[in-house]
């Protein structure tokens, strides 16, 4: 996912060492540290989460994938083989680039979902949008 | 160029208004954005003048033209609509080296984190009517009239919807880094079942929400701020991008920390003088949660281009990006195939 927890916390380290503009006024400082506080707290939130959410989405995406046979011609086999995978490399790197495949395949199969009328797969692709995004939620003060 | 910022801006203003000015208290504050904004005061002869700088950044959240959003504030500076007066702009950056502008500043007003519980009691209820009467007062106008016609294009009444779909999916198109199935679903989605054409062409703010107005605490509007998305479309745009659930406040029953939206759409139209057609503006709600996925997905770009350096918008890269896909899949789901 974009950005990823590293680059949050690189970029959170970095703005804190930036040195202040001289026209900053103590207002613009105190709400830019407030803003890189809440980052971190977010960062802290997805450090404990992401890789999880990551592993549950791509399995959820490949059970749909399973479910989709009908349109497996369509796409050349890629869903059949792309539900068969499993994430072996845990690290979130290696997960999201799955997930990034997986995601990219998946609109491709909605948009030919939608094109041939295949309203049930079609609903279940909605349902699992919606997991997908509660998945990955963040909350502020969480 | 030499010299502190607010001997450069001094040195511009003695200039363009023929007599000496200095430029004192000037303080970079958060507001917008799009641009830099500081708040400063210009001593001249006659006194003392509380005005705000906005000045381009290097890098921005959204790509905005300063020379619409300083018309914007033009077209309704003293037209019953709470707009700073705009006094300078400056397009080369001359002094300043980037294109900036000057307008009045509004002092002892406050303005509302959009992610805060209940901003506005014990007066929200009142705010709402003025807040949602001032948009109807924009949409009821006459771009064709007024300043930012200069800037602004005005579209077709049945192009309204595509030239803003087309836009704001292109940013996405553009921008994404990561693979983004739920926004594309609606994209599509609006495509298939395009809105009717507008009643009116009206001036759209851009950025009309919870959080972008100054306020006096007693239940009235006091500024409207962050005009650099202006421009001339369908005015159930702004109405919806206004009742987006992200600028709720987490609240299912009030729009924008303010009323029940059933209220808020009478406010409106009876300043508008125009009707909430419910299949046209549903059209608009599911686009605004579009757009601010646009906006948000552009604002992870440039925080990776700017070396994850502007807090801000890793934060909306992040936060704000995520809570529009909780929304926009619910929204899809509840509509269905």
């Amino acid at each position: 996912m974009t950005p990823s927890v590293a680059e949050v916390m690189r970029g959170c380290a970095a703005a804190l060492t930036q040195p202040p503009s001289p026209d900053a006024g103590p207002d613009y400082f105190a709400s830019r540290v407030g803003m890189i506080s809440t980052l971190a707290n977010l960062a802290a939130q997805e450090a404990e989460h992401a890789a999880a959410a990551a592993v549950a989405e791509n399995a959820d995406i490949r059970a749909l994938f399973a479910q989709a046979a009908a349109h497996d011609a369509a796409h050349g086999g890629r869903l059949t083989r792309a539900a068969q995978g499993v994430d072996v490399d845990l690290t979130l790197s290696a997960l999201d680039e799955a997930n990034a495949r997986l995601r990219r395949l998946l609109i491709e199969l909605h948009e030919r979902v939608e094109e041939v009328g295949d309203a049930a797969l079609d609903r279940a692709i909605l349902a699992l949008y919606v997991r997908m995004a509660e998945g990955r939620r963040l909350q502020l003060g969480g | 160029m030499t010299g502190s910022l607010a001997e450069r801006l001094g040195a511009y203003l003695a200039r363009a208004w023929g007599e000496p000015v200095q430029v004192e208290t000037l303080a970079r504050i958060s507001g917008g954005a799009s641009r830099e904004t500081y708040r400063f005061d210009a001593v001249l002869a006659s006194g003392r003048r509380p005005l705000i700088l906005r000045r381009d950044p290097p890098g921005s959240l959204i790509e905005t033209d300063r020379r619409s959003e300083f018309l914007a504030l033009k077209s309704f500076h003293g037209q019953g609509v709470a707009a700073p007066e705009p006094l300078i702009l400056e397009l080369e950056g001359a002094e300043l080296e980037r294109p900036f502008f000057v307008m009045a500043r509004i002092d002892g007003g406050a303005t509302a984190s959009p992610f805060a519980p209940d901003p506005y009691a014990p007066n929200a209820a009142k705010l709402g009517e003025d807040f949602f009467g001032a948009l109807g007062r924009i949409a009821a106008a006459d771009p064709a009239t007024l300043p930012i016609a200069e800037a602004c294009e005005a579209p077709p009444l049945d192009g309204c919807w595509r030239r803003e779909l087309d836009y704001w999916s292109g940013v996405i198109e553009a921008d994404e880094l990561h693979p983004q199935p739920i926004v594309r679903a609606a994209i599509r989605r609006l495509r298939r079942s395009p809105p009717p054409p507008a009643q009116k062409l009206s001036v759209v703010h851009g950025d009309y929400r919870s959080g972008n107005f100054l306020h006096d605490g007693q239940g009235r509007v006091l500024a409207i701020l962050d005009w650099e998305m202006a421009h001339i479309g369908d005015p159930l745009e702004d109405l919806g991008w206004a009742m987006d659930p992200l600028w709720r406040h987490n609240e299912t029953e009030r729009v924008a920390g303010m009323l029940p939206k059933g209220e808020a759409i009478a406010v409106w139209e009876q300043a508008s003088g125009l009707t909430v057609d419910p299949a046209a503006f549903a059209w608009w709600e599911l686009f605004a949660s579009v757009k601010g996925q646009a906006i948000w997905t552009s604002s992870a770009k440039e925080y990776r281009d700017g070396g994850y350096l502007e807090p801000i918008l890793g934060f909306s890269g992040w936060l704000t990006a995520r809570r529009h896909d909780e929304i926009l899949a619910a929204k899809l789901a509840e509509l269905g195939p």
